[in-house]
């Protein structure tokens, strides 16, 4: 991956600020960068410093002030809410500190889950779930539920929903926040090979400095702006 | 301050914040304990209004009277006052005469007719402060002297003249005074002769009252009055009478009772449900304040000091609502007691200290018993720890075979009491412990039920709504328990009507057997309004006439109770109107012809223990008579039993030759339509000369007693609304509270792509399921309630025994409306739910 391929998510003069009461914080603040196709960006920062805001706004889940945000070639402000919706069903997948799988759906289902809502939830790619569940080690686990798997399991069942229905963005944020290291490490290690054998360009915001090592570039998000590491 | 309990107070204002934050919650926990209290106290205040309209009427009417005497056929010859004041010398003594007439516009009016001269020692009523005329006072010698004088009720204040109705005659009274006072509503006084010739009544008295001195003179005196008295008068004390008629009603306010119990019973269910998610909610909080140092008993404290604070302002407000519903709901109690006991005209809204406090006991008892769970709860998280929410529902889950248990012993214990007590409040106990059984057991229903549903899921997105009612137990099972509770009682009160309605339609079929039945004017039972003997010799006449039976009604007591004796002179027609409980009809029917049995209904064989070949002991005026029971009918007519004797008998112990009515058959010929509304007009232009008589068609009849009966169940649809509204609430509630703990989740679906018409498709499918699972669980439960109520509650309150009638529509309509009434609470909180901002519920952790 070299800077000079042409860039797969451009974000441009980018701006968000937080109002409560009579105080307004900029968060973001002319926010600007670029991720070339299949590149891993590591976003280091403190807390509070906007990284999940920015997830947010790639993602189309929040809105900016100001700026554009160009995936692909789309470009997400001229996309209405129910056109971002289904954009990022299609090309994004999402790993949370959390974890946050589906209560209700069991291993397999919650795999599934992406395949169903992009209408591909064919026996070919049910069968590919099932692989991706081995490769992760979580064969035999196929139909329990969530709360019986550990954290760490929990965390790689993440990210083969995130990855199933191969997006071109892979959007993780905090994935080793809740883990211990040696399981953090492991699943950074998935996170790395999964991406690579799906060909999705990943931005990761993490605390840690041993996590952004993973990544192809390490950029850090202080005052608003991105500086390069 | 002492520091504990500054403390406590900054636990509390970090408790309560939370509170203040969610409005809706708040606002709904108040609403709930609310809707309970006021459904409870407006049925306590409306029942207890009328019995203290009743109460005041009868004290006005009974006055200083100590006793009174009064005569088994409800009759006293006015010999008997002659006797007291001549032989026995009792200047304490007044006669009085009453019966209901009618105003012109069927309004009913209690006429009194009394000794102007003797009330003045017993009542006050006559009294210059309690009337009022043109002149300032009322006017005692036109009373007296003048035939038509009469003082007319408080309503007709601006009236000098009323006409009035009594049999086949119209009376123009005059005005000789008007009563003031409120609580003589409907209440027309005259001089007791003025009431004899207009109620034709001529020598005879409704009874006497008596003052007595207390003690061994009064005991003495009583023994003396005794002694002149024939067999069939006695002499009793004076309010013994008035707690008859109260009693009357006692069933009927029982049952309203009960039915506003059962919609407390739902927002118990409302009320736990909501101060459980106030607690519950805020684990982590409560969690955090344990790691600070907050002991247990003080968060106990802390929790159940909030639930006092929200189930009293609920309660207040609760009152304040049922004082409001009370009053709408007085009118249709009124009603329902003038259709079916006594002319009762409650003046008067009554609000008792009694029903207040019962209201007050009952909102805060409730919201403290709900709250004490989830406080235990609160109290004994481990410090620091906060439960997930996952961790909760897997010891909710864990407790479902305790809930089991205790379910099946709630079902047990209830049967057990169902069993062994006799009485109407032993019902009730043994329905409603079972009730709460079912309740209890809802949640383990709802796993079999979702277990079941789980194959049918096509996609995900409905796995994870029918999932979700399981997976939420701890949320889902209150709310779909109380929603289950509120139709089941929509399903059992409906069945019990509709078997009620069923069976009154088939004996009312069955009875009205003839073509039609001809009467005098305004007759009705009890009346002493006669058919001339003309009229009845001519129609023996009339061509087209096949057979005729003759009625004649009269008013008794039997063992204390008022009865009703119906005189019958059957055609061979009419035998096929009566069904039997017991005894076999042809042998009965013969027997009867001879004159040698009686028949009695079921409500008084079941009363009084009375089976067929018992000998029927009843005082007449003509001595004692001993009948055997030849058969039991049924009968919806009287709650308290009527006695079906023959004429002859009646005729020859009652030395009353009268006949009340007729029912009249026509010949084969005369069947059709066009043939029987000529046979009548025929009829009316031969006997109308002689008599003012009223012709009524089997059809007319049938009809008029399916509206009062239609409108006696009024109210039971009011509170069958107002069960539903609570339980509305309830699911509004637990919806909000499962909408706003599940913002995340929703939040991931939406960051994974879900659109928000997805998410709406998610919830609105897992709510209508809801719905549906309290449905389907309300029609077994509803028609377990609907045999007790028909099997032990109306039997034991009525002694009507009904056939088990169920109509499958309603059953369908019950699942339908709990679909509905899931999917209308729902809104709000989807509203809600759309305006909650994604990013924001995933920066929340």
């Amino acid at each position: 991956m070299t800077q000079s391929q042409q860039p797969f998510l451009l974000i441009d003069q980018l701006y968000k600020t937080y109002t409560e009461g009579d105080e307004s914080r900029a968060v973001l603040d002319g926010l600007e960068l670029s991720i070339a196709p299949g590149e891993f960006v590591a976003l280091l920062g403190s807390s509070g410093c906007g990284k999940s805001t920015l997830l947010n706004l790639i993602a189309g889940i929040d809105r900016p002030d100001a700026g554009r945000i160009v995936i692909a070639g789309a470009e997400l402000s001229a996309l209405n809410e129910r056109a971002r919706t289904l954009w990022r069903r299609k090309n994004i997948g999402f790993v949370f500190q959390f974890f946050n799988l589906i209560p209700t759906l069991t291993v397999l289902e919650n795999a599934r889950l992406p395949l169903q809502l992009n209408a591909m939830d064919t026996a070919k790619e049910r069968a590919r779930a099932m692989s991706l569940l081995a490769q992760v080690g979580l064969q035999g686990r196929e139909h329990s539920y969530p709360e019986r798997l550990s954290g760490g399991e929990q965390q790689r069942l993440a990210l083969v929903r995130a990855l199933i229905h191969q997006p071109a963005l892979l959007l993780a944020d905090e994935p080793t926040g809740n883990l211990d290291t040696r399981t953090g490490a492991q699943i950074l290690e998935l996170l790395t090979g999964l991406a690579q054998q799906t060909g999705a360009a990943v931005l990761m915001v993490t605390h840690s400095e041993t996590a952004a090592q993973h990544a192809d570039r390490v950029c850090t998000l202080r005052d608003g702006r991105i500086e390069a590491a | 301050m002492p520091v504990a309990v500054f403390r406590t107070r900054l636990i509390q204002r970090g408790l309560s914040r939370y509170l203040w934050r969610h409005p809706w919650q708040l606002a709904l926990a108040v609403l709930g304990i609310a809707l309970g209290v006021a459904v409870v106290l407006a049925v306590d205040l409306a029942n207890s209004s009328a019995r203290k309209s009743f109460q005041q009427a009868s004290e006005q009417l009974t006055g200083r009277a100590t006793h009174r005497i009064s005569g088994v056929a409800e009759t006293v010859p006015d010999g008997i006052y002659v006797r007291l004041r001549l032989e026995l010398g009792m200047r304490a003594s007044a006669p009085v005469i009453s019966a209901h007439v009618s105003g012109l516009d069927g309004r009913q009016y209690q006429l009194l007719g009394v000794d102007p001269l003797a009330e003045a020692q017993f009542r006050d009523y006559l009294a210059a402060d309690q009337t009022t005329t043109t002149s300032g006072r009322i006017d005692i010698l036109a009373l007296l002297s003048e035939p038509d004088r009469a003082v007319f009720p408080p309503e007709h204040a601006d009236t000098d003249q009323l006409t009035v109705q009594s049999g086949s005659q119209q009376w123009v009274l005059q005005a000789a005074g008007h009563f003031t006072d409120p609580a003589l509503s409907g209440l027309i006084v005259t001089d007791i002769a003025t009431a004899q010739v207009l109620l034709n009544r001529i020598g005879q008295l409704s009874h006497i009252d008596l003052i007595l001195p207390t003690g061994r003179a009064g005991e003495a005196l009583a023994a003396q009055i005794e002694a002149i008295l024939p067999a069939d008068l006695r002499l009793e004390p004076a309010a013994a009478n008035d707690q008859t008629t109260l009693n009357m009603s006692a069933a009927f306010s029982l049952n309203l009772t009960a039915m506003s119990l059962l919609a407390l019973l739902v927002g118990v269910f409302l009320i736990y449900n909501t101060m459980s998610f106030t607690v519950v909610q805020r684990r982590q909080l409560l969690g955090m304040l344990r790691a600070l140092g907050v002991t247990r008993r003080e968060l106990f404290g802390v929790v159940l000091i909030e639930s006092l604070t929200l189930g009293l302002i609920g309660t207040v407000l609760g009152v304040v609502l049922g004082i409001w519903l009370g009053s709408m709901l007085v009118q249709l109690v009124t009603r329902t007691i003038n259709d079916l006991y006594y002319v009762l005209s409650v003046s008067k809204y009554f609000i008792s200290f009694s029903s207040l406090a019962k209201g007050v006991v009952l909102g805060l008892g409730a919201s403290i018993v709900a709250a004490l769970l989830p406080a235990r709860e609160a109290a004994t998280a481990p410090p620091g720890v906060t439960l997930s929410r996952a961790a909760l529902e897997t010891r909710w889950r864990a407790s479902l075979p305790r809930q089991i248990a205790s379910g099946s012993l709630l079902l047990a214990a209830g049967g057990v009491i169902l069993v062994l007590t006799q009485g109407l409040i032993g019902g009730f106990g043994g329905l409603f412990t079972m009730m709460l059984g079912f309740a209890v057991l809802t949640p383990s229903l709802i796993i079999l039920l979702v277990y079941l549903l789980q194959p049918l899921c096509r996609g995900l997105v409905s796995a994870m709504a029918v999932r979700g009612i399981a997976k939420h137990l701890s949320r889902t099972g209150v709310a779909v328990a109380a929603l289950m509770i509120a139709f089941a009682a929509t399903v059992g009160v409906g069945v019990m009507v509709d078997s009620f309605r069923s069976g009154v339609i088939i004996w009312l079929q069955d009875l009205l057997s003839a073509d039609f039945y001809i009467a005098p004017v305004n007759e009705g039972e009890g009346a002493r309004s006669e058919l001339l003997p003309d009229v009845i010799a001519r129609l023996r006449q009339q061509d087209g006439v096949a057979a005729l039976s003759l009625y004649r009604g009269r008013s008794i007591r039997y063992q204390d109770q008022p009865v009703v004796i119906l005189a019958l002179e059957p055609a061979r027609q009419t035998w096929d109107g009566y069904r039997f409980v017991s005894g076999e009809p042809a042998t009965a029917w013969q027997a009867f012809s001879r004159g040698q049995g009686v028949l009695i209904t079921e409500p008084l064989a079941y009363r009084q223990g009375l089976h067929v070949g018992d000998a029927l002991q009843l005082v007449t005026p003509g001595g004692a008579l001993t009948l055997p029971i030849l058969g039991v009918i049924y009968d919806y007519g009287s709650e308290h039993g009527r006695i079906v004797l023959p004429l002859t008998t009646y005729r020859h112990y009652w030395a009353d030759d009268s006949v009340g009515s007729v029912a009249v058959y026509a010949t084969p010929e005369a069947k059709s339509e066009q043939s029987l509304a000529a046979l009548r007009e025929h009829l009316q232009s031969q006997l109308g000369p002689l008599q003012a008589l009223q012709f009524r068609s089997s059809a007319a009849i049938y009809q008029r007693s399916l509206e009062v009966f239609e409108r006696t169940f009024t109210i039971t649809g009011v509170l069958r609304i107002l069960a539903i509204a609570v339980a509305f609430v309830g699911m509004l509630s637990a919806l909000m509270a499962l909408l706003l703990e599940r913002g995340r989740e929703f939040a991931v679906l939406r960051a994974l792509g879900m659109t928000p018409h997805q998410i709406d498709g998610l919830v609105v499918l897992q709510t209508g399921l809801m719905g549906l699972i309290a449905g389907v669980l309300a029609i077994p439960v509803g028609l377990w309630l609907a045999w007790i109520l028909i099997n032990v509650i109306n039997r034991r309150s009525f002694g009507w025994s009904l056939p088990f009638e169920i109509n499958p529509m309603l059953l369908v309509q019950a699942v339908l409306l709990a679909v509905l009434a899931a999917l209308l609470a729902v809104i709000y909180p989807l509203w809600r739910q759309r305006r909650i901002q994604i990013a924001g519920e995933l920066r929340e952790e």
